[in-house]
């Protein structure tokens, strides 16, 4: 034992353990809490203005009464995505972060109780837009149960080369604002190479939320997510 | 800026710790993140050292960043393989292929802490 340089009272712990261990299991406890109201969440993900909240405009236009929505929104400020949502007969929480780039648990946790209150008959889906930011928000489980990252057309097809982590991450990578390809050098095939040599598995959806098309392949989509045998499963249990 | 997000997770997982294990100085942090775990290293460094320094038992910790190396899958082939200092392959050494799958990289792990 050596007494003069104190060696002895060093201790050394091996934690191996996520940084973010305390948001994984408060994420694991809204996935509880989701399934509980017999939903399933997606969390929706990309830089500011990719069109988001006006994909979620013209997914409830087109739904109607045949699933019902909740939506938690995220932002830095304002309740204006959140009010877009409502102006539609939607259930809608705005959650503000004051700054931080990307929800967290904790945070979905307390929006989840929200959006419980206003919706005692249950959901199918909860919509979880985080903040516009095709960086950070990847890194923070929400509890979602599918992630989707969309890449607008004016934003160019070299992003998910020079933004993976979003890419690889997610299982949906949809491609908005299509009716604008003839004014933008977006290459479909690029975009598509690098997202898939980054994530194989991925699901790829391209649309316009102005012009409606391939509205039907997310609509599509998200009628299978809801009625998968794994979800009728939780729901049963639920 | 979620690196200070993170970097204020891992201080309070290591006072936690320390506290819990009696320990007056924490000497050293080891972490590891990965090639594309999103995390801007310098930033994550800087965000550490300024939320470490407020603390008496932390303003000397030393923190140690690996990264390990990203390992792929060759769809083609099947043949796995780690890629060394380049993180992004893009063609498999044996077949040649395009169709890797990147294994990991996302990592953002505590992996160990010296106190005393
Ligand atoms: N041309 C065209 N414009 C679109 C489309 N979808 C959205 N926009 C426009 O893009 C702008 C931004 O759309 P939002 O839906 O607010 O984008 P967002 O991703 O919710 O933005 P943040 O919440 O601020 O991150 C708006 O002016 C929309 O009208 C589309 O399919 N085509
Ligand atoms: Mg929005
Ligand atoms: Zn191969």
């Amino acid at each position: 034992m050596c007494e003069e340089c104190g060696c002895a009272n060093r201790k050394i712990l091996h934690v191996n353990k996520a940084v973010l261990a305390a948001n994984d299991a408060m994420a694991g406890l809204n996935r509880k809490r989701i399934e509980a109201m017999g939903a399933v969440a997606i969390n929706l993900m990309s830089s500011p203005g990719s069109g988001k909240t006006t994909l979620l405009e013209k997914t409830i236009d087109l739904v109607g009464d045949s699933l019902k929505i909740g939506v938690i929104e995220g932002d830095i400020e304002t309740d204006r995505d959140a009010a877009r949502i409502r102006a539609r007969g939607i259930p809608a929480v705005q959650l503000t972060t004051g700054g931080a780039c990307h929800l967290d648990a904790p945070l979905v946790h307390r929006g989840l109780y929200e959006l419980e209150v206003q919706t005692p008959c249950g959901l199918d889906i909860i919509f979880i837009e985080n903040v516009g930011n095709l960086v950070c928000p990847a890194s923070f489980s929400l509890g979602e149960h599918k992630r989707v990252v969309l890449l607008s057309v004016p934003e160019g097809s070299d992003k998910p080369a020079k933004y993976p982590r979003a890419f690889m991450g997610s299982q949906v990578f949809v491609i908005t604002k299509t009716d604008l390809m003839p004014y933008f050098d977006f290459s479909l095939a690029e975009a598509e190479k690098e997202a898939l040599r980054l994530n194989p598995r991925l699901n790829i959806l391209c649309l316009s939320s102005v012009n409606g098309d391939g509205m039907d392949g997310w609509i599509d989509y998200l009628n299978k997510l809801v009625n998968s045998p794994a979800r009728t499963r939780a729901r049963v249990v639920a | 800026m979620h690196e200070l997000s993170l970097a204020q997770a891992l201080i309070d997982e290591v006072l936690r710790l320390s506290a819990e294990h009696g320990a007056k100085k924490v000497l050293r942090v080891d972490v590891m993140i990965g090639a594309f775990s999103g995390v801007v290293q310098d930033s994550f460094r800087f965000c550490f050292e300024t939320l470490a320094s407020a603390c008496e038992s932390t303003v000397d910790t030393a923190l140690m960043i690996e990264t390990p190396p990203v390992s792929y899958l060759c769809i083609g082939c099947g043949h796995a393989f780690k890629a060394d200092k380049d993180m992004r392959v893009v063609i498999c050494p044996s077949c040649h292929g395009g169709e890797l799958f990147p294994q990991g990289g996302d990592e953002l792990l505590l992996v160990r802490i010296e106190m005393e």
